[in-house]
């Protein structure tokens, strides 16, 4: 009896623990942030506002908040408070991009090769960049598994990982993958696909081998699980090229899919019509705006750059309207850098939309809001809500205005860059090296 | 030498002369190479009058060691040991005996392949643009390769090591490596393990797959899905090979079948922070036994190296990763944190109570005593520096009831100091490995 109760005691005690440890490793920080210009993206402007962050999350939006003793309060008036902003298409924070020796390496995984201690996260920050989607490279037809991040500087690799985004898997058509543009060395063959049908016509070959391949595996099942399995029946090969394939078409995975020409962009739609696989989105897409009826009745968003048209042959047809045009229709845009110099000032490259026809509230959503639905996150970051993560940056004029900055970047009501902190622990450092 | 006098033959008429001349200097050169080796092998040895550290237990002050067939057959208090008659008494009264010093990892012994350079415009159009050959041979014994030197054997004994590890340093399933004791020059005679463990790179192949590192891991992932597969086919066939098709040979999972199947020792070698993470989730996900090499950064996991209690040998190479921050930031930069920041990691392992093993892997001789004295002076005590030199290696070697200690039984690998082991001023005097003892004494003044 007294043993009885003596492991209740100890269980109770342990199922405290855990409870409240788990509380505390989830917990983030506790902010209270005054006397903003809110855009909450989803909702109306608050001109003065307060927003409240209790453990990480945006706890209250309203105006003259109060905060448990203790909080943090950031005294933000004249500046403007808008969710962090999510780039959608980069290679930041990695170690390796392409595994370029095949055509076909979906066996690979960005999230094995994570690299918390590349600068560029903390350039990223100061642009109010509070999460990336960071892919593998457009080298390949079908390349890698990609990994959403969160920019949590200074914070060991397997903390960055954003685990509730949409698992995706990098596609890559047109001029990368036939490798027009490289200099064909002599006595080495050029790699197979060399054209635009042959990308389509391996992605048909490998989605095929996938089917066979998870044909095989349900009919060892079925064997192993009848009323008398066969003596002798050996499971098949795992394959791991194969697997990510299956998982496609499963269902388990979103592809994204860079491309450039209207064409393939249908190609690509029917093969995942005829496969029954997910688009998560078209990368880059310069000729998107030729097909946004497709794009609309197959509910594939794109994820593009702002302006940089006609760098290759196959951009030549690329138009600024593009990113304007194609929300105007309807369609899910988001604005990518693609670069870990273009991401500081991805804000920037969202504004040029308003010149295009975009509203500035429209023209924010592309790097917040919509940038999170792509990836699968947006119940819980892209817009200032109650509930949310206070992934949040301040700026100091409308982060559309051409000359804004960011001052301050928070992600999970922690201050991961700040402008003047920043600013005075530099001149402090050279102050005390006695520079002239 | 031998040229020389051929020469003077042919000039002189006096040929008998010379001819003897000549013969009396090749004897000379012939008695100065010997004695230019100071290894002595005795049946049996008396250390007297030293101070013992015997590691196991605590330091005698006046202690006697008896060495016998190349094994320590008794150490203890100089009062309590009694000195056998056929024993070559080494008086030893100001020295300290210490375990000899194990390096868990080195490249010793092997022949650097220098590249050859290309030099017409087709050698370098093939250089930079072929793929290399695949260095993948999980077979491969590094054994096989070594050619000992006398040289090499005498420096690191100078600096106290008495056995390495040689470990293969090409590929990413590099191959299997040797436990050598440092008792001369024959392979033969050194090896105390052969095969120890089968090392692993998270490095890449040039122009082939895997040619980036998410390839690597991939690569090794499927090697060892494959190797799980060919065992069980393997198993069945032998079994019973009605209706079942035979495995086809595979050499390399073949190689493999003994590290992923029957759990022998794999060795990762870990390059920065994220390869030690790479290595414990493979080691997770096939129920490995393993060990991880290099591991300069294992101050930056210290939370997961506690709850995988995994052997660590670390390297006193204190060059910071390039992936690391400190590498990113400029020259300067990464100087200041090779001198201030990671010379502390053994002192932060030791401080998180995390045990490991110290190597000079990626260092000179010299380099490995220099830097050994730098982590000391981030507050690593000599103490857990000795341990992780001596009873910290063997166990991850598997020979902790051989080596380690100054213990009774155990093999007499030992070295005989002048002041305290890791000073700035310390002389390692002499040095038996196998019992055989090779002396270095100051040059007297």
């Amino acid at each position: 009896m007294k043993n009885q109760s003596l492991k209740i005691i100890f269980f109770l005690a342990l199922s405290i623990l855990l409870v409240f440890s788990g509380s505390w490793l989830l917990a983030g920080g506790n902010l209270l942030i005054k006397n903003a210009t809110i855009l909450p993206v989803t909702g109306e402007p608050i001109p003065k506002g307060d927003v409240l962050i209790i453990n990480g999350l945006i706890k209250q939006i309203g105006q003259n908040l109060t905060a448990p003793a203790g909080t943090r309060i950031i005294e933000a008036s004249g500046k403007y408070l808008i969710p962090g902003i999510i780039d959608t298409h980069t290679h930041i924070a990695l170690s390796g991009t392409n595994e370029g020796t095949d055509a076909v390496t979906p066996e690979v995984n960005m999230a094995e090769v994570i690299n918390a201690d590349d600068t560029s996260i903390f350039t990223a920050l100061s642009g109010g960049v509070t999460m990336v989607h960071t892919m593998h490279g457009s080298a390949n037809v079908i390349g890698g598994m990609n990994v959403v991040l969160k920019l949590k500087w200074g914070k060991p690799s397997e903390q960055l990982i954003v685990k509730e985004a949409y698992p995706t898997l990098k596609f890559a058509l047109g001029e990368n993958v036939k490798q027009s543009n490289r200099v064909l060395i002599p006595g080495r063959l050029q790699r197979y696909p060399a054209t635009r049908m042959g990308a389509n016509a391996l992605i048909r070959r490998e989605l095929l081998r996938a089917r066979d391949y998870m044909a095989e595996w349900d009919r060892y099942e079925k064997l192993k699980n009848s009323k008398n399995p066969p003596a002798n029946l050996l499971p098949p090969r795992r394959d791991l090229r194969l697997e990510t394939l299956a998982d496609l078409l499963r269902g388990k995975l979103y592809a994204r899919c860079h491309a450039y020409v209207a064409t393939e962009m249908v190609e690509f739609l029917n093969l995942a019509k005829e496969f029954g696989f997910k688009v998560g989105a078209f990368e880059h897409a310069w000729e998107a705006y030729k097909i946004t009826d497709e794009l609309l009745s197959a509910g594939v968003g794109i994820s593009v750059f702002i302006d940089s048209w006609a760098y290759k042959m196959e951009a030549a047809e690329g138009i600024a309207y593009n990113a304007a045009y194609c929300t105007q229709r309807g369609i899910l845009v988001s604005i990518n850098s693609d670069s870990a110099e273009r991401i500081r000032r991805l804000f920037n490259e969202a504004g040029k939309a308003v010149k295009y026809g975009l509203t500035r509230d429209e023209a924010l959503k592309m790097i917040t809001i919509n940038a999170a639905k792509q990836l699968g996150v947006d119940r819980l970051v892209g817009s200032i809500e109650v509930g949310k993560q206070a992934d949040l940056a301040l700026f100091n004029e409308h982060p559309m205005s051409a000359y804004t900055r960011c001052d301050l970047t928070i992600i999970e009501g922690e201050v991961y860059f700040d402008r003047e902190q920043i600013i005075k622990e530099r001149e402090e450092a050279s102050a005390k090296k006695g520079g002239n | 030498m031998n040229k020389k006098p051929e020469k003077l033959c042919l000039a002189s008429g006096g040929k008998a002369f010379f001819a003897f001349l000549a013969l009396i200097m090749m004897a000379l050169n012939w008695l100065m190479v010997n004695y230019s080796t100071a290894a002595e092998t005795k049946p049996a040895y008396a250390l007297v009058n030293c101070r013992v550290i015997s590691v196991s237990s605590p330091p005698i002050e006046k202690g006697i060691i008896l060495i016998r067939d190349g094994l320590i057959e008794a150490v203890g208090a100089a009062e309590k040991i009694s000195i056998p008659p056929d024993a070559e008494v080494i008086e030893a009264s100001g020295l300290t005996a210490y375990p000899g010093l194990i390096s868990a990892h080195t490249n010793l012994f092997l022949e650097i392949k220098e590249q050859e350079q290309p030099q017409t415009p087709e050698e370098f159009l093939s250089a930079y643009t072929q793929p290399s050959a695949p260095q993948e041979f999980p077979e491969h014994q590094i054994f096989k390769e070594i050619k000992p030197k006398k040289q090499t054997v005498e420096s690191y004994h100078k600096v106290g090591i008495t056995t390495v590890v040689v470990a293969p340093n090409q590929g990413i399933f590099q191959g299997q490596s040797v436990v050598l004791n440092l008792n001369g020059d024959q392979a033969n005679e050194m090896v105390l393990k052969q095969p120890w463990a089968l090392h692993l790179n998270f490095t890449t192949e040039r122009g082939i797959y895997p040619s980036s590192l998410m390839g690597t891991v991939a690569f090794i992932r499927q090697k060892f899905y494959d190797t799980q597969h060919y065992a069980l086919h393997l198993k069945k066939y032998s079994a019973s090979p009605l209706f079942l098709k035979r495995p086809e040979y595979d050499p390399f999972l073949e190689a493999l079948l003994p590290f992923v199947v029957d759990k022998k020792l794999i060795v990762f070698q870990c390059n920065n922070q994220e390869d030690i993470k790479r290595a414990l989730r493979l080691i997770e996900e096939f129920q490995l036994k393993a060990a991880l090499t290099g591991c300069n950064e294992a101050w930056r996991v210290t939370e997961q190296l506690k709850t995988y209690k995994i052997p660590l040998l670390v390297t006193l190479d204190f060059r910071p990763p390039n992936t690391s921050i400190y590498s990113q930031q400029g020259e300067n930069a990464r100087k200041k944190a090779e001198a201030e920041i990671y010379p502390a990691n053994a002192a932060s392992l030791a401080k998180e109570k995390i045990n490991f093993s110290l190597t000079s892997f990626g260092l000179s001789e010299s380099s490995f005593l220099k830097n050994l004295q730098a982590a000391i002076k981030t507050g690593l005590s000599a103490e857990t520096a000795l341990r992780a030199l001596t009873v910290e290696p063997a166990r991850a070697l598997g020979l902790e009831k051989q080596l380690g200690t100054l213990e009774p039984g155990k093999i007499a690998n030992l070295i005989l100091t002048r002041g305290e082991l890791f000073g700035e001023k310390t002389k390692v005097v002499k040095v038996l490995v196998d019992g055989i003892l090779f002396s270095y004494e100051e040059k007297s003044q």
